[in-house]
């Protein structure tokens, strides 16, 4: 009997034979679904914002329905296409983000392990909140959100969102028949302590000038979404940082030439892995991206209640999360921080057809950014799905951009 | 004029005589956008709740600098109008974050890119909860208690318990009276159409409630001597996101299709559920917004499955139509929601995608008349 998942579990066969640390927690995430896949033991959908500590401290197996789309994309860019297509087919509009249109096709075609629980927050955007329901419609699965006020300046605010986290636990204890024991949720706490400080190195590092790796850092963001608490998470974001360590050491730069620091503040073109490294031939590098872009402080771990509370806390800096929650000003200040600290020359947005929110901050952004004399290029692409802009037209906007208005 | 006829006229236009004698008073009108806005907290500072609409815009080039082509046609031509000065009869606006459309058309207004009749304008964003549950409940109040206090304090007003118990009693008039017309459209041959009905709801938005009220008792009193409609092919529930144009139902029901019931903004959802009046009225108001018949923007969609499977019975729809804005992503995942369970209760549902302004009215009225010859009597 063929076995299900096919292209992950190839991937999964590649990936644990590589050493590199990365790799072996991308390996440990991949190689526990499939265990758990084939012990018929539960898995829990954390939505592209969740981070794993509380999931780790209670041994849940993790599985982002998004990052799973991201990485069947560095195969295959045309990987999500079929589920996105029978979404639509199924009545799901086409304008719906692409990846909640493969997230449902999945489903429905059975191309991702099921969720027995499945944990979201009420942010970034209406794309994921409606598309969560409605794969809890087609599962059944126990859904928890987690509700997030709008403006957060109020202590009372703070502290309805950090019931939200003691309800998630009850939730969690209730759903996996397991008890939070604080002891071990201490010991990952301290774990992710110690990662999100290597992501944090990691980031500040990419502001030096000239770059010394192309960024963005990516190794914290998937820590986030994998396995963040356990060691193999922080050993893979600490070589990360090591490495860009090792190369300033050998003062070794991106590349020969730095022509143009650019602050791609959105999502990559997953599908595209190529186009970063084209980017960069022609001396332009990407300091920081929003998949970078982070800053959390370390959690108290004083007793259950500063865990709980730290952890609420930093469940609003995740990437995007932290600049979709809210109003317009948390991702323009966020882009314009960017811009200053990471020594942007110019904002590439990539304009992705189902991105709502973010699009609607963007003529706000223009008429700022034109006071800064900050270069703007938004263009149309797809980040989940390769048919509406190809990799070709996109290197042909991107160049046209870089070089009549940005490279001196 | 009969009182059916006075009041489906204000849906026609932006601003109607009712809101002009208001503002030749001195009375403040206070716009808003979405139906979890407490409008009885206006109603209590002696204020007039206006319930944003588009109505007559025909452009979105100046709302298109903010707005972008992602963002539905609803918010691209109100923003088009407030850019071109068409609000300025407002004196302040309230919105929450119903959908990513409508916050962001919000920060249009809050980067001041709308030139505003006055300064600093009154702009107030509620945080409202998106589950159902006793903490959300609780905040909620909270967010009463902040809406309250921002709008005594900057229209230096003062909002009491009293006043705020006889505003939820006006609007609970208002909501039993609205059933009481719905009531009427359970009959076989029910004596108002779904056009006029939509008109009846985009007035109680848009006049002082205690006006529209004693003028609905006489629509109401009007619609026992009228005759029924009985010459239609199919009963069907309207369902969808925000619909503001009586000509879109109108079409439907030319075609042979009458609207008996809905499952829209402006209707059901907007007036089915009381407030309590007897507990502590910024209470009362919490739990009945949060607990209310909710829309897609909040995460309990089993009770709106239910709720509509139970206007299908009660109102004896033949068929479903979910009509939705480009865009609008809510509404495109709840309808296709929408369209499976009624397939799961033998019940026939369509999905219709419009533009806020009618166009593609031939390609529509193919759509209904095949759907309307497929479940029809």
């Amino acid at each position: 009997m063929t076995q299900k998942y096919q292209l992950h579990r190839g991937l999964y066969d590649v990936v644990k034979t590589l050493p590199e640390p990365f790799m072996k927690m991308m390996a440990d995430w991949l190689g526990g679904i499939f265990t758990a896949v084939d012990e018929g033991k539960p898995i829990l959908h954390n939505q592209f914002t969740i981070f794993s500590e509380l999931m780790v401290a209670l041994d849940i197996q993790l599985l982002s329905p998004e990052l799973w789309q991201v990485v069947s994309l560095q195969l295959d860019p045309n990987a999500c296409c079929e589920s996105i297509d029978a979404a639509q087919d199924a009545g799901i509009h086409p304008e719906l983000c692409s990846a909640n249109k493969a997230i449902i096709g999945d489903t429905m075609l059975d191309k991702i392990p099921p969720p027995s629980m499945v944990v979201l927050p009420t942010f970034p955007c209406d794309n994921s909140k409606i598309s969560y329901q409605t794969v809890a419609y087609l599962t059944g699965a126990p859904t928890y959100f987690l509700d997030c006020p709008y403006w957060m300046d109020e202590k009372e605010a703070m502290d309805y969102w950090v019931n939200q986290f003691r309800g998630l636990i009850s939730f969690l204890e209730e759903h996996s028949g397991k008890k939070m024991d604080y002891d071990r949720l201490r010991e990952v706490v301290e774990e992710s302590n110690r990662c999100i400080d290597y992501w944090l190195e990691g980031v500040e590092l990419l502001k030096l000038q000239p770059l010394p790796l192309n960024g963005p850092f990516v190794s914290g963001y998937m820590a986030g979404l994998t396995s963040l608490g356990l060691p193999a998470a922080t050993a893979a974001v600490k070589a990360s940082r090591d490495d860009l360590i090792a190369r300033l050491d050998k003062q070794e730069t991106a590349v020969a030439e730095e022509k143009a620091r650019v602050i791609w503040f959105y999502y990559p073109v997953f599908w595209d892995g190529g186009l970063t490294p084209w980017m960069a031939e022609m001396g332009a590098v990407i300091p920081v991206g929003l998949v970078g872009y982070y800053n959390a402080e370390p959690i108290d771990n004083t007793s259950p209640e500063t865990i709980i509370r730290g952890l609420a806390q930093r469940g609003l800096q995740s990437p995007m999360g932290r600049q979709g929650r809210g109003a317009s000003e948390l991702w323009i200040d966020d882009c314009l921080n960017a811009v200053e600290q990471w020594k942007g020359d110019c904002v590439i947005l990539a304009g992705h057809p189902g991105c709502k929110w973010l699009r609607g901050c963007y003529g706000l952004f223009r008429d700022i950014a034109r006071e800064r004399g900050i270069p703007v290029m938004v263009y149309d692409v797809d980040l989940f799905d390769p048919r509406l802009t190809s990799a070709e037209e996109s290197r042909a906007r991107i160049e046209q951009f870089l070089t009549t208005v940005v490279f001196k | 004029m009969t009182a059916l006829e006075e009041l489906t006229k204000p849906a026609a236009s932006l601003k109607n005589p009712y809101i002009d004698r208001w503002k030749e008073k001195g009375g403040k009108v206070v716009g808003y956008f979405c139906s979890y806005v407490p409008v009885e907290v206006i109603h209590a500072a002696g204020m007039l709740p206006y319930r944003m609409r588009a109505t007559g815009s025909t452009s979105t080039e100046l709302g298109d600098l903010y707005a972008s082509h992602i963002t539905c046609t609803f918010c691209r031509h109100s923003l088009d109008q407030a850019m071109r000065g068409e609000y300025k009869f407002l004196d302040g606006l309230v919105a929450l974050f119903s959908c990513d459309h409508i916050r962001r058309m919000f920060d249009a207004w809050r980067f001041g890119k709308i030139d505003l009749p006055y300064s600093p304008y009154y702009l107030h964003f509620l945080s409202v909860p998106f589950k159902v549950d006793g903490l959300a409940v609780e905040w909620m109040a909270g967010e009463v208690n902040r809406f309250k206090q921002s709008l005594e304090s900057h229209f230096k007003a003062k909002i009491t318990d009293e006043a705020l118990s006889q505003s939820i009693k006006t609007y609970n008039e208002q909501r039993r009276l609205l059933k009481s017309l719905y009531e009427l459209r359970k009959k076989e041959a029910p004596p108002i159409t779904g056009a006029e009905t939509l008109a009846i709801l985009i007035a109680s938005t848009a006049m002082p409630a205690e006006e529209f009220n004693q003028l609905l008792k006489q629509v109401l009193d009007e619609l026992e001597g009228r005759d029924g409609f009985s010459d239609y092919k199919a009963r069907l529930l309207l369902a969808g996101g925000e619909l503001d144009n009586p000509a879109y139902v109108r079409l439907i029901e030319e075609l042979g299709g009458l609207v008996v019931s809905d499952f829209l903004c402006y209707g059901t959802r907007d007036f089915w559920d009381l407030a309590d009046e007897d507990s502590e009225p910024v209470a009362s108001l919490a739990k009945r917004y949060i607990e209310r018949v909710s829309c897609p923007r909040m995460v309990n969609y089993p009770l709106r499955d239910q709720f509509v499977k139970d206007l299908v019975k009660d109102f004896k729809a033949d068929g479903i139509i979910v009509q939705r804005l480009t865009y609008c992503d809510n509404w495109g995942c709840e309808g296709a929601r929408t369209r499976w369970e009624a397939r799961k209760n033998g019940t026939p549902c369509m999905v219709l995608e419009r533009e806020y302004m009618m166009s593609t009215v031939g390609q529509m009225r193919t759509r209904v008349q095949a759907f309307l010859e497929t479940i029809g009597r």
